[in-house]
């Protein structure tokens, strides 16, 4: 029985996984942390075994009173960071400590605390660098997106990450870096729900590339393993579904519209300005080109991780192929 | 993806006779979910490039293939072969010919250079057929997955020699005998015979500033001449039992296992030349 801290509570994943988590037997407690008040954090199952501490992670201070304060208490064994800035226009030094900086100070503290002996970090599939002269299915020893033209969005998580690997094997707590795909789901900064969202999906002219989706479900089960699992590590967290992004839009039911590469750009820009959404081009542009698809061998050896939730696609699974489906 | 898989399906079917369509329903393949493998090969578009490879194979190349049998039924292998005529026909003709001569039928994984997969629609299609772009992280994974990748280890210079090199093997990469000792894997040389003249190059124009090629080629025939085609299977080098996979990482071992797999594809070559009767026969 161990007591479970999540920062991030009161997102789509944070809320699921705080459910599950109160579900658990293996749980005594939780500590949901968010930055709403708790009347606004109402979709939480608040109960005995739930404390619910509104804090401003950006704020160190703070961070060291909820570690050193309720979380001392109750004797939490587990971090799970969630905590991160959703939107990928937003940047500036307050979405840098909301993205980075409150994770360097849990992971400060966390070497020197009582009772945490466990760190899981959310982090993105995003952090991978997408290029024609690299593997479109990637293990965790591929290439970061270290790009100096990589938007806010992408360097703090690339940062995020990196910061948490640094502390690997030097600090007293276990630290394990989750690299999820991308979850098909609102609220979650998904920049192919947002995407797919559109009346029209424009996509590069003459590509197709695979992409890889995950749920909130199966995020949910890979947080879960990591947070029962021993060991550390980098771990890629893939999604059920593997598909071309042609299909993808099918599925959702998006008529989707080639278009020249160099337009397409423009055309998101213009979008963006007008309507306000929160889909980049120039955040995607190689992913829409070359694809990139996580291998989650290591996932499924070292935390049992296999996904097993697929995507509810508007459309229907078998809208794009009748072929029945072979273990791969 | 401009084509929908049913519509590859039908095309297929369409295009092709039975023989394509049983060898369809035999391909074995990693679905990844939605009928897809993780690198984009649909079986459907297998068999649209099997039914208009297949007529070129058949008829126009009249393709002759020797030694067959030392393709691996199954499990991982790499094929490495000789590499030549402007355009990649060898490529295809090799692809359709194991496509044909294995049973059940397998697609071998092209190992294509970077720039292809910046070729639009170009990309799309060969993903859809079974090529995979030539990094290190692609070869690993199907070869974990047990796939038969298809290497031209001259690579782009191969494509691109003069003709007065023909059937003289160019700079030979090492990558195909690291990645089969790593990964365990034995080598498949393979001597393809005819492609070397089907389109003589006579000069290279430097491609554009830009440009995602690495030269504009200027053949001395608009289309590639139906040359016969003679592909020779050699036994294969089971370089994963006569090296430790740590052995890797030693550059010596990888260079010796590579001048062997060299030497074996020359040997065929040379062979394959003393045997043909002409180039159109």
């Amino acid at each position: 029985m161990k007591a479970v801290l999540v920062t991030g509570a009161t997102t789509p994943v944070g809320e699921r996984l705080v459910r599950s988590l109160i579900a658990d037997t293996r749980v005594k407690h939780v500590i949901a942390v968010g930055l709403e008040p708790r009347e606004e954090a109402a979709p939480l199952p608040f109960g005995n075994r739930l404390t619910y501490v509104q804090a401003d992670l950006t704020r160190g201070r703070k961070v060291r009173e909820l570690l050193f304060g309720p979380a001392r208490d109750l004797g939490v064994e587990v971090v799970v960071h969630l905590s991160q800035h959703r939107d990928p226009n937003a940047w500036g030094k307050r979405v840098h400590r909301v993205n980075v900086e409150a994770l360097r100070s849990i992971l400060d503290l966390a070497h020197r605390h009582p009772t945490i002996r466990r760190v899981v970090v959310r982090s993105f599939a995003v952090v991978y660098k997408v290029s024609m002269d690299l593997p479109v299915f990637v293990t965790e020893d591929h290439p970061l997106n270290l790009g100096a033209g990589a938007p806010q969005y992408v360097r703090d998580r690339v940062e995020a990450d990196l910061t948490a690997c640094a502390r690997m094997g030097l600090s007293n707590a276990e630290i394990v870096v989750l690299r999820c795909a991308e979850a098909l789901a609102p609220g979650t900064g998904s920049q192919l729900f947002d995407f797919l969202e559109a009346p029209v999906a424009l996509r590069p002219m003459g590509f197709d590339p695979m992409l890889n989706v995950a749920t909130i479900a199966d995020m949910v089960c890979a947080i879960e393993a990591a947070t029962h699992g021993s060991g550390e590590g980098v771990f890629n967290i893939p999604g059920f579904d593997t598909l071309p992004l042609s299909a993808a839009c099918q599925k959702w039911g998006v008529p989707s519209l080639p278009v020249p590469g160099p337009m397409v750009h423009r055309l998101y820009s213009l979008r963006r300005r007008l309507v306000g959404s929160q889909f980049r081009y120039g955040l995607n542009r190689r992913r829409l080109h070359f694809g990139l698809v996580l291998d989650g061998t290591r996932a499924r050896e070292e935390l049992g991780y296999v996904p097993s939730h697929p995507v509810d696609w508007p459309i229907g699974a078998t809208a794009v192929s009748p072929l029945p489906r072979t273990p791969a | 993806m401009p084509v929908h898989p049913t519509i590859a399906r039908a095309l297929a079917r369409a295009v092709g006779g039975r023989s394509v369509r049983e060898r369809a329903e035999k391909l074995a393949f990693a679905d990844a979910g939605h009928g897809f493998d993780p690198f984009g090969l649909h079986p459907d578009f297998v068999s649209v490039g099997d039914a208009i490879a297949s007529p070129l194979h058949r008829r126009y190349f009249r393709v002759k293939s020797y030694g067959a049998e030392n393709i691996p039924v199954t499990g991982p292998g790499v094929l490495a072969a000789n590499h030549s005529g402007t355009l990649p026909m060898d490529g295809a003709m090799l692809w359709t010919d194991v496509l044909h001569q294995t049973s059940p039928p397998r697609a071998a994984r092209p190992v294509a250079d970077y720039f292809v997969s910046t070729l639009p629609v170009v990309s799309t299609l060969f993903a859809r057929c079974g090529v995979v772009g030539g990094s290190r992280g692609n070869a690993r994974a199907l070869l974990e997955a047990g796939e038969l990748l298809m290497i031209f280890p001259e690579g782009v210079g191969g494509i691109g020699k003069p003709f007065s090199e023909r059937y003289r093997l160019q700079t030979w990469t090492k990558g195909h005998c690291e990645l089969a000792i790593r990964h365990g894997a034995p080598v498949i040389p393979i001597g393809i015979v005819g492609a070397e003249e089907q389109m003589p190059q006579i000069a290279r124009i430097p491609a554009p500033k830009g440009s995602p090629l690495p030269y504009i080629p200027v053949p001395a025939t608009l289309v590639p001449l139906p040359v016969r085609y003679h592909i020779h299977y050699g036994p294969p080098i089971p370089v994963h039992e006569d090296y430790r996979p740590d052995q890797a990482d030693d550059p010596a071992v990888v260079s010796e296992a590579a001048l062997r797999v060299k030497e074996a594809v020359q040997a065929l070559l040379d062979d394959g030349l003393a045997q043909r009767k002409g180039i159109f026969r």
